[in-house]
């Protein structure tokens, strides 16, 4: 077909003549070998030798399957809109332009091999032309470019601006090089095609140059060149963007890149139960189970281990860790990749030499490295607070710290191995239902003369107010849970309390890794709850309400559960409880999100609806807010150990408090308001600033005494 | 190395005490009972000990109620072979630190041990009688409150660091010989979950006093028990400045407290 008239451009200029189109059967096959050794590389890189390790993992796991439509069409719509990836916005907007570029050259490519070996030598049509072409030739330009500008975004962060939670590895910088040198000569072959053809006056695309403007821009280059010197160039660099591009694809193997491929599949086989998945242990198993949590790898779930390979170390769980942030020995990344390293050391599984099996060593014979200690230290495994603020973070939706709590679980129940100071706690949730070991008759002292229903002579209510072992035994606490009975009282409130009937919940047992004892607590609480009929709860402690929201049904508990927040908010917006007046003196408040109720249950709106309704100060935000809150230090247990390595991150918590200028830091956690009282004392603020509750804050507007 | 020890169950530290009707005792319902603290480092002693040699046996031997039998799993728990009950309510009810002891020496007799350990007292009655009887009625020679121990290579001496006043005391001893554990012997250890689950199946011999040929009388009774009063409100006084509290204050040591 004579297509010297039309608005397009030859394809395979200067490369195939008159006669047989060599250089384009050359690149057919050049693409098939190329295909041949992307597969090649990815057996020799290990990838299929660990594929069968995880089809060995014992470990349980949530549903990863189910609702396959669902799960496809939420990864297709987070690959390509970039959803969590965009939070970051100068990485967000790198990878974008990358991952556009890019999927837009494919798909230009694509339609190129479409018109002209297919379309063209089956029915003679030429539809790469007119309007279409000049559409394209921009989009694919731009493609091009904005690739480019992604990758050197990523190169000035790699080299001029790198954050220290940013790890950087040689293949880090080649990577980017990489792409870069592609397009480069990708533009170049373009710039070197246009100013032979396109860009004289009189040639036919003259009007139309600069519909490819990059292009443009890169035959400017050349504008002194004879003809045949730009035919020899660009013969020889077309090769060369050949040669590199083919390269390119075989290298996606061996590398990071591969996460184009795993990543999407991970984000397909993503937990959708939103909450971070602690394997279920179910209660007869511990009567016949041989071992508990994890101690040999291949004890993870197979997606735990597939978690490693959609690691593609970019380090946004690092940067937002508080264990990290405070100069501890803990990195969620590094355990990701530690574990993967595991892997591709091949330990603990031995392949077949000749059929390639996999098969597990059993313990006795196994003479490796282990995985508690060796892999993943112990100092690691106890550092982390359970503010699944890594989870929230990745855009590859691993689950990390989910796995340390396995590793805990291990130390905890098989070896009795754990900061000494557990064991008190232990104790007192044992032999007191509480952690801090007050006799367990004293429950219920905090409400005597407040007029608090009791279930037991109430024996049934709308609500049942479940207080938690802060507001019942710690004294600070104590007065949160007076100033809401306060408030419920006032409100006309159809609720009781349990009083000395009340147990621990069993949140620091389960995160600290002790299933059993949690479990123990749980079913008490449970018993308790079927006695009264319990249909509603209301909890002081974001610890309590996820526990009793999301984790008490495994044991056969469902409930209607809210925090206090959501009620207060709810009283207050009906005019149930009135705010007569502002409070006085508490100057610019922030607000601190605890990790329980914020990232584990999207309750963020509530909280600050509240405070600004009390119109007592303004409302500043502190530099990490929301989903991306600092942890106040106290979760997973980290409330009842000491925090000897690094700095403290009570502190540097509270310090953020101070650099937003905020003289009322409120909270709605008994462990935050803890943990924020003593970062103000330990900053000597404590002349300037104060931490509450909010519902003390909400009773005083009330003007209840 | 094999060793002995009595183990006392006593209530939780944090429950809820209350004198009985009769005055005579406390009200043993709804309360929280646990293995007495002092025992936890004796239990602790003879498995680290057991470790050390890296052989022997760990008897532990309880008078107590069936309710015992919770304190004896524990230490069952934390890693103990075997285990005596000495079940006998009656006599439990009664017994004074010598019928209590004699009733330990009856059950220990049968025993092989190259030590016996004991906790320094039981929290409850506080006698810290138990061990000191114990060595009487047995002849074997007792050292209290100790804070570590090494035992020699061939089991038949050890040194133990006692706690004195202001001080500590290194003794010698040859074994068999029994020791009361004091707070710093070691840090007992949280049994591990299999460590419950095994403890469930050892085996706990249960035994009445008369089956141990026992028939002493306690030498001692309960007359009266009572509460410590409760604690009064603190005051706080008044003054304009730190002088005029101070003042107050010299006043109230003086007047009210008669301390100076």
């Amino acid at each position: 077909m004579d297509v010297s008239k039309l608005i397009t451009r030859q394809v395979f200029w200067n490369l195939v003549g008159k006669g047989f189109p060599v250089a384009q059967v050359v690149v057919y096959i050049i693409a098939l070998v190329v295909i041949g050794l992307f597969f090649w590389s990815l057996s020799r890189s290990g990838f299929f030798t660990r594929f069968k390790m995880w089809r060995l993992a014992t470990g349980t796991d949530v549903a990863r399957l189910d609702k396959p439509w669902s799960r496809f069409w939420y990864a297709v719509a987070d690959v390509f809109a970039h959803r969590k990836i965009l939070r970051e916005p100068y990485q967000g907007i790198f990878h974008f332009f990358i991952f556009w570029g890019f999927f837009i050259l494919l798909i230009g490519t694509a339609i190129v091999a479409l018109q002209s070996d297919i379309v063209e030598p089956i029915w003679h049509v030429w539809f790469w032309q007119g309007d279409f072409y000049l559409w394209y030739s921009v989009v694919t330009d731009i493609g091009g470019a904005i690739a480019i500008i992604g990758a050197l975004m990523a190169l000035a962060r790699r080299y001029f601006f790198r954050p220290k939670w940013l790890d950087n590895r040689p293949e880090d910088i080649y990577i980017l090089w990489f792409i870069v040198a592609v397009l480069v000569t990708g533009f170049l072959v373009e710039g070197l095609r246009m100013q032979a053809t396109e860009v004289q006056p009189g040639n036919l695309m003259h009007p139309y140059v600069w519909y490819s403007p990059v292009g443009r821009l890169f035959a400017y280059m050349f504008a002194g060149m004879g003809i045949p010197a730009i035919k020899v160039t660009h013969k020889a660099l077309w090769w060369t963007h050949m040669a590199l591009a083919m390269l390119f694809i075989v290298y996606i193997a061996w590398s990071k890149l591969l996460h184009m491929f795993v990543t999407p599949v991970n984000i397909f086989l993503r937990n959708r139960t939103g909450q971070p998945h602690l394997k279920l242990i179910p209660p007869e198993a511990f009567e016949t189970a041989e071992t508990f949590g994890v101690h040999n790898v291949e004890e993870y779930s197979w997606k735990d281990l597939f978690d490693s390979e959609a690691c593609m170390r970019c380090g946004r769980c690092v940067e937002v860790c508080p264990a990290f942030n405070t100069d501890k020995p803990l990195a969620p990344r590094d355990v990701i990749q530690d574990i993967r390293e595991y892997l591709e050391k091949k330990a603990k599984f031995a392949i077949d030499p000749t059929s390639g099996q996999a098969r597990i060593i059993p313990d006795e014979e196994y003479e490796g490295p282990a995985l508690i200690g060796d892999t993943i230290e112990k100092d690691t495994i106890w550092a982390c607070t359970t503010c699944m603020a890594c989870v929230e973070a990745c855009p590859a939706y691993i689950e990390q710290f989910p796995k340390l709590i396995d590793l805990r679980r291990y130390l905890v129940m098989m070896e009795a191995d754990f900061p000494s100071e557990v064991q008190e706690v232990f104790k007192g949730m044992e032999n007191n239902s509480n952690p801090w070991s007050i006799g367990a008759h004293t429950r219920a002292d905090w409400a005597k003369g407040l007029d608090v229903p009791l279930m037991s002579e109430k024996g049934q209510a709308e609500y049942l107010f479940f207080v938690g072992c802060a507001g019942a035994f710690d004294d600070r606490n104590k007065k949160v849970a007076t100033a809401l009975v306060k408030l419920f009282n006032a409100a006309g409130l159809d609720y009781a309390i349990l009083g000395t009937e009340e147990g621990c919940c069993g949140d620091s047992a389960k995160r600290i890794g002790n299933e059993y004892l949690y479990q123990a607590l749980a079913q008490a609480n449970i018993e308790t709850f079927k006695a009264y009929n319990v249909k509603k709860i209301i909890t002081m402690c974001p610890h309590g309400y996820n526990i009793l929201k999301n984790e008490y049904s495994e044991l056969g508990g469902d409930y209607e559960v809210y925090h206090y927040i959501q009620i207060l908010n709810d009283l207050i917006k009906s005019g149930k409880i009135e705010l007569k007046k502002p409070v006085e003196g508490l100057g610019t408040i922030t607000y601190h999100d605890s990790c329980y109720i914020g990232r584990y249950n999207k309750v963020y709106d509530e909280p600050r609806d509240v405070i600004r309704s009390l119109n007592s100060g303004s409302l500043v935000e502190m530099k990490s807010n929301r989903e991306k809150s600092l942890c106040c230090g106290a979760g997973g247990g980290r409330m009842w150990m000491e925090e000897t390595l690094g700095t403290r991150i009570n502190q540097k918590r509270t310090q953020e408090a101070i650099d937003a200028g905020a003289k009322t830091i409120c909270t709605l956690c008994p462990f935050c308001l803890t943990m924020l009282s003593d970062g103000i004392k330990e900053l000597e603020k404590d002349e300037e600033m104060q931490a509450f509750d909010i519902s003390e804050l909400v009773l005083k507007a009330a003007g209840i005494e | 190395m094999n060793t002995v020890v009595c183990m006392k169950q006593v209530p939780d530290t944090e429950t809820l005490i209350k004198i009985n009707p009769e005055g005579t005792g406390i009200v043993t319902e709804g309360i929280k009972w646990v293995m007495c603290p002092y025992d936890e480092y004796a239990v602790e002693e003879a498995l680290q000990q057991k470790e050390k040699f890296k052989a022997g046996k760990v008897t532990i031997v309880s008078l107590g109620p069936d309710r015992a039998i919770e304190a004896i799993r524990t230490g069952l728990a934390m890693g103990a072979d075997t285990a005596v009950h000495i079940n006998d309510a009656a006599f439990y009810e009664k017994a004074d630190p010598y019928a209590t002891a004699a009733a330990l020496a009856a059950a220990v007799k049968d025993l092989e041990y190259d030590a016996i350990f004991c906790g320094k007292q039981a929290i409850d009655d506080d006698s810290g009688q138990v061990p000191a009887i114990l060595g009487e009625l047995l002849g074997l020679p007792v050292v209290t409150l100790v804070v570590k121990l090494e035992v020699s290579e061939d089991k038949t001496k050890a040194v133990a660091t006692r706690e004195v006043e202001g001080g500590h005391a290194v003794v010698e001893v040859s074994l068999p010989a029994i020791f009361s554990a004091q707070k710093g012997l070691n840090e007992p250890r949280y049994a591990s979950l299999p460590g419950i689950m095994k403890a469930k199946k050892k085996p706990v011999d249960v035994k009445t006093v008369s089956d141990l040929g026992v028939s002493v009388e306690p030498m001692t009774a309960i007359k009266e028990m009572s509460l410590p009063p409760a604690r009064q409100a603190g005051k706080i006084l008044e003054g304009e400045d730190a002088v005029e509290k101070a003042k107050a204050l010299a006043k109230a040591l003086h007047e009210e407290a008669k301390l100076i």
